[in-house]
């Protein structure tokens, strides 16, 4: 299964990809838009002593999310791999125990809802819009294998769980 | 909070000053945000702009240079795209510094003309400048002073094609040849701004390498008009800095008085005000508030200009605050009722620290405005001295809004001031023999400028201090001036005793001396007191600045006006340090002309080092390089 | 076909039956519970009160669930577990055979011995029914008495406050939610409930419940109510015990399968009769932080341990990687908060550092032994709070970034970052 592969060397900290996930997740569909709707972004590009790093859901393959999620709301798709609270029978409350569960503090609490907020994947579009709108090629969307034979290190620390 | 990233302490560690840490930790538990807080929610930041490689110009930008993308939708790439941006920003600092230069000239005016507080404060000096430049110098003072200014401000205000009168008249003869070669002498400096402004435009002037020679010339420019015209009319306005004491750090807060800071760079009004302060009236004002007196402090440069002349026109200086970061801190110790805002450097986080407690913010300035500061009193020369006055009673009103919630720090440090070139010959017996001496026979292995502002990339005042340290350890006199002087002051690298710190050559020069191995050399306009300590060495010597063993650094340079400031050095001849990473890296070809190539045109060249410990071994290094030129 | 029995339909239970199924497609897999509805979330008991959720609303899995994963279920309360004869005794007389057999029984809610706690206006809220309980009696009422202010008391009691009834919280200890947060934390949030109206007296047990008979007796006027310790009356129409939990571990005295408080378990969820596996509320295991044995009773470690223990009965020895007792998120009004292992210092060799500023609702605090965190409480600011919770059960140094960490800003990258950096 594809995931997203980071490659840490290459992030420069423009924060595009936090821009094009809140277009993708916005009303509005564009940066400009999103900004003004506020739509949160699900990617973060974190502060190591100045230096950029993105974190984002890594779509485990046991989550830690959905286990400790009480409601159900929280689940792997077992087509496409994918770890989402969204779009299923049960719902978010918003009890925060997802946050208190992911090793990798790829989720949030909505700002403004009572909802937690992660990574859906982006279902339905060829790659997700974090990927296809990196300028510098840090993000890829590739099997961990092939991305492996290209950057063994950075692959190690994709792979390697916090947990 | 520590952000040099290898502490294992817990605890705030935001800067070098212990003072400034425990305010930063007063701060955060009153919930008042600071340039340190705001640093962080600001990481991690952009690596397109932390390079040099975005273009806002047009409206089809931005653009940024990218692996995919290796041209602007115009075509400009990463060269051009970078020196266009470093153009820009020094053009920022020539019209800051001509701004500073007009409000003197235009004071000098009013002052011949006896409208203002103020009286010639180095006729000596106004008659030998006057003489250099060819007005006779046998006239009145007063009619001499209306003359000189009007010389001033024509030269800012001629033609590009009109070579500036003082590059010619005070520039080293091998520099003048340099810079002739490169055509880069600069005409009317403010012509020279609008040219560099038109040059940087979308599509105008798209080649890099003559955006950078365009920079160089407007530093040239800067250099001599910004930096040495202005320091020259400031001494010939406010008096030659002599040796003094003063003291500085936190620490010198007095909450018993009326307390008013003086903070910019331009020391006009704030000179005003402290002869204000000082009038029976207005102390007794004060003491009817209920307050022990008036203080006025000083902050980040114009403080300097104050402190250094507190022997002669600013008697009765209250002592040095801080440099930039310390603005929001001081007024958090609630015990500062006036802050006065002259041109540069006022943040506009100061109205929200400001506004948690009773402190009123007063533009002193008419280009200095701040969202929420609806006190004006600029500055004009004919009426500073009713000015000042109202200042005065500004704050005594504000004083007797003060809260109880108070806390001064008790961190003060002595601190001598007031070097310049001639009292430094005076110190020395009238000549420089007795320095070229240590320098020739080794006690002193040279000399560095360690310059500039202060930055909180790597912890506040952290490296301007550790590389001072580095280097007095190294036998290097150091000269401080801008906001590096107040982060050494506060540390006690500006007393005597701080020899003790020095190497041994350097600690006994120092001792047999009585001057401490950092000299305060002032504000940042000082730096051009520098250039001409280092013309006067050169022309001592009978060699180009570039081959003396001496070199420039800035190691938590900030704003624009640094920006002229070092190209300026590396125009001039000296190897330039800089600390914080400039906006450059993105072109390799301006890179490696600032860092490489310039080196052969003007002998010069900047050399980036964040580490200070490893910058101060590269100073040391390029000193010793040069003595073994000069075949000392 | 191996058959595969679960007594228990909930959090540990249900993970259980799930990843049995994925694990092995043939198993056979029942299901026993002697609640009638499918698998729903207790947690989401307090959103029932409040009248935000219906019933149907808490269920924790699809419809189609239980057909989906051909896991039969049986409706019926176990008495016995025979593991000599590979059997469990039903109450209503039938029996079910088993070749693996995971106990996953829960708890029920603990009454402490006090006189009159067992009237018809008391009760615990543990299942969907304590739920309809209180649901019905609370139209009739005007003032609720909840004892105990831990997690589930205030849930409820908030709940309940929601529902317009006059609400009071009676505490032991000297502070609310005495169990995972230190006096700042609940400082904080007992502020912020005040604030709301809600009203809570710590310090205090109740000593008796009276009957309006006994009130009249006592204070000579009719009504219902408790009796304090510290001598005071408090009138109440209802009383919700909220005073801790008891394993429900009936079914497995004098049958050799060993318990303490719960039923003792090792990492693999194995009890100590063959065959049988315990997980959840009623298993006991090793915490993570303090080592000691006992329960660890929240919803992620019922899930974990279900999943453990499904993995070791189809045969694929798993340990489990490791609970930690202590954990809890709350967010009662708009303050969110999490505490996790040993959030109170004390010891000696503890290190305790805060930050944050209280009286903002913003609090952070780290307990540390040898540079290890062994607990945390964050306030106010939530975010990363697993990140901080790897750290802890990986034993992980965090001398250089343990200003960071207390500061908020310490995040995943610095893990990657280190990786990269280790090459
Ligand atoms: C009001 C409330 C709020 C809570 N909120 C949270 C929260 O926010 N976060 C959190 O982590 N935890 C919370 N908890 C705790 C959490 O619900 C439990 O940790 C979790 O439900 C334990 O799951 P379990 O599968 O071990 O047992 P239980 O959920 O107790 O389920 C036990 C199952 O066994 C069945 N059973 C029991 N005895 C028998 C028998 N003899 N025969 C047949 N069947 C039997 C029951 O019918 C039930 O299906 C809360 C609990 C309550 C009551
Ligand atoms: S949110 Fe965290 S735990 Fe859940 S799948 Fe993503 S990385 Fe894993």
């Amino acid at each position: 299964m594809k995931s997203i592969m980071i490659d840490l060397d290459a992030c420069n900290g423009c924060l595009t990809c936090t821009l094009a996930c809140a277009a993708a997740h916005s009303r509005s569909g564009s940066i400009v838009g999103a900004m003004q709707e506020k739509t949160p972004a699900r990617i973060f590009i974190e502060a190591v002593n100045g230096r950029a790093v993105p974190v984002t859901c890594r779509h485990c393959e046991e989550p830690a999310c959905a286990e400790a999620c009480m409601t159900g709301a929280m689940r792997k798709d077992s087509l496409t791999g994918l770890v989402s609270n969204e779009g299923h029978e049960q719902k978010c409350v918003g009890c925060w125990m997802c946050i208190m569960a992911c090793p990798y503090g790829a989720v949030t609490a909505h700002p403004r809802e009572r909802v937690a907020l992660k990574c859906d994947g982006c279902p339905g579009l060829p790659q997700p819009a974090c990927v296809a709108a990196c300028p510098n090629r840090a993000l890829r969307y590739e099997e961990p294998a092939f991305f492996a034979a290209g950057r063994s290190r950075d692959a190690a620390c994709s792979a390697a769980q916090a947990s | 909070m520590s952000n040099c990233g290898n502490c294992e302490r817990t605890g705030t560690c935001v800067s070098v000053h212990g003072s400034i840490n425990e305010m930063q930790d007063r701060a955060s538990a009153m919930g008042v945000d600071t340039v340190f807080d705001r640093y962080q929610l600001q990481q991690p930041q952009c690596g397109f702009g932390m390079q040099g490689i975005c273009c806002q110009l047009c409206s089809h930008g931005p653009c940024r240079i990218t692996p995919k993308a290796q041209y602007g939708i115009c075509g400009a790439g990463a060269d051009t795209i970078v020196a266009r941006n470093l153009l820009r920003l020094a053009v920022h600092g020539a019209a800051a510094y001509s701004h500073h230069l007009e409000e003197l000239a235009r004071t000098i005016k009013a002052t011949a003309a006896g409208k203002t507080p103020f009286s010639i404060g180095d006729e000596e000096k106004l008659r030998q400048i006057a003489g250099i430049i060819g007005l006779d110098a046998a006239r009145p003072a007063a009619e001499l002073a209306d003359q000189l200014a009007d010389v001033l401000l024509s030269e800012l205000r001629k033609g590009s094609d009109e070579p500036l009168a003082l590059v010619k008249l005070f520039a080293p003869k091998t520099r003048l040849e340099a810079w002739e070669k490169l055509n880069v002498i600069p005409g009317g400096v403010l012509s020279e701004i609008r040219d560099a402004l038109t040059k940087t435009m979308s599509n105008i002037d798209t080649d890099p390498v003559d955006l950078l020679l365009t920079t160089i010339r407007l530093s040239i420019a800067t250099g001599y008009m910004g930096l040495v015209g202005t320091v020259t009319a400031q001494d010939i306005l406010l008096g030659t800095p002599a040796l003094t004491r003063s003291e500085a750090d936190l620490g010198v807060i007095d909450p018993a008085c009326v307390n008013i800071v003086a903070h910019g760079h331009v020391p006009l009004m704030a000179t005003a005000v402290i002869q204000a302060a000082k009038t029976p009236e207005l102390v007794k004002l004060a003491r009817e508030a209920g307050a022990a007196g008036i203080k006025v402090y000083g902050s980040m440069c114009t403080g300097q200009e104050l402190m250094q002349r507190s022997a002669g026109s600013a008697a009765g200086f209250a002592g040095q605050l801080g440099n930039w970061i310390v603005q929001e801190l001081y007024v958090a110790t609630g015990a500062v009722d006036l802050v006065m805002l002259d041109m540069n450097c006022s943040i506009p986080g100061l109205k929200a620290a400001a506004d948690r407690f009773h402190t009123r913010l007063v533009s002193v300035d008419r280009i200095v405005r701040m969202a929420g500061v609806e006190d004006h009193v600029d500055y004009e020369p004919e009426k500073a001295a009713r000015q000042a006055e109202e200042l005065v009673k500004m704050a005594v009103e504000t004083y007797k809004k003060r809260g109880k919630d108070i806390h001064v720090p008790q961190a003060k440090s002595a601190a001598v001031a007031g070097f310049s070139v001639e009292s430094i010959l005076g110190a020395l017996g009238g000549s420089l023999d007795p320095l070229l001496d240590a320098v020739k026979n080794g006690s002193i292995k040279g000399i560095a400028a360690v310059v500039g502002c202060t930055n909180n990339r790597n912890g506040h005042d952290v490296k301007s201090v550790t590389i001072t340290r580095e280097l007095i350890k190294r036998d290097v006199l150091v000269i401080n001036a801008g906001c590096c002087s107040s982060a050494t002051q506060a540390e006690g690298l500006m007393t005597p005793e701080a020899a003790n710190d020095a190497g041994p050559g350097l600690k006994a020069v120092c001792q047999a001396l009585g001057i401490p191995p950092a000299l305060n050399f002032g504000s940042c306009v000082d730096i051009g007191r520098i250039g001409v300590a280092v013309t006067a060495i050169a022309n001592a010597l009978g060699v180009d600045p570039s081959a003396l063993p001496v070199a420039a650094s800035a190691p938590e340079y900030l704003e624009q006006k640094a920006v002229a400031d070092g190209v300026f050095a590396v125009a001039f001849g000296l190897l330039t340090h800089l600390g914080p990473v400039p906006p450059v890296t993105g072109s390799p070809l301006v890179t490696s002309i600032l860092t490489k190539d310039v080196e052969g045109l003007t002998g010069g060249r900047v050399m980036v080092e964040e580490d200070p410990v490893k910058a101060a071994e590269a100073i040391y290094a390029h000193i010793m390089e040069k003595r073994r030129g000069l075949g000392i | 076909m191996v058959r595969h029995l679960i007594i228990g339909n909930s959090a540990a239970g249900i993970t259980a039956a799930e990843i049995l199924r994925r694990l092995d497609g043939r198993a056979g897999i029942t299901v026993v519970s002697d609640e009638a509805e499918p698998a729903y979330s207790r947690c989401l008991l307090p959103d029932f009160l409040a009248g935000r959720k219906t019933g149907a609303d808490l269920r924790i899995r699809p419809a189609d669930f239980y057909a989906g994963n051909r896991i039969d279920r049986v409706s019926g309360r176990v008495l016995r577990v025979d593991p000599r004869s590979r059997q469990v005794l039903l109450e209503n007389g039938g029996c079910l055979d088993y070749d693996r057999l995971l106990i996953a029984t829960g708890a029920r809610s603990a009454f402490p011995p006090v006189p009159g706690l067992s009237g018809p206006n008391v009760t615990g809220l543990r299942t969907l029914a304590d739920a309809r309980k209180i649901v019905q009696l609370a139209g009739n009422v005007r003032r609720v008495l909840v004892v105990g202010a831990g997690f589930v008391g205030l849930e409820t009691a908030y709940a309940l406050y929601n529902r317009g009834l006059e609400v009071t919280v009676v505490e032991k200890m000297p502070q609310i939610l005495p169990g995972q947060f230190d006096a700042t934390a609940a400082g904080i949030l007992q502020r912020d409930m005040h604030a709301e109206g809600m009203r809570i007296i710590l310090g205090a047990g109740i000593k008796e419940v009276l009957t309006p008979s006994g009130f009249l007796n006592f204070f000579n006027k009719s009504a219902q109510g408790v009796l304090l310790d510290n001598g005071d009356r408090l009138k109440a129409d209802l009383i919700v015990v909220a005073a801790g939990i008891r394993p429900n571990v009936e079914l497995v005295q004098d049958t050799g399968i060993s318990t303490g408080r719960g039923i003792t378990v090792d990492q693999f969820m194995r009890t100590s009769v063959p065959g049988v596996y315990a997980a959840g509320d009623v298993a006991e295991t090793e915490d993570v932080v303090t080592g000691r044995v006992g329960l660890t009773p929240i919803w992620p470690n019922a899930v974990s341990q279900g999943k453990t223990a499904a993995w070791n009965m189809a045969g694929q020895p798993r340990p489990c990687s490791g609970s930690l007792g202590m954990q809890n998120a709350v967010e009662f009004r708009e303050i969110p908060s999490i505490a996790m292992g040993i959030t109170q210092g004390g010891d000696p060799g503890l290190e305790v550092v805060t930050a944050g500023q209280p009286g903002q609702n913003v609090y952070r605090k780290l307990v540390l032994r040898d540079n290890v965190i062994v607990g945390m409480i964050l306030v106010g600011d939530i975010s990363g709070a697993g990140v901080i919770g790897a750290l802890i059960r990986k034993h992980a140094d965090v001398r250089k970034f343990k200003d960071d960490i207390l500061r908020g800003r310490f995040n995943y990258g610095y893990m990657l970052a280190e990786m990269r950096n280790a090459g």
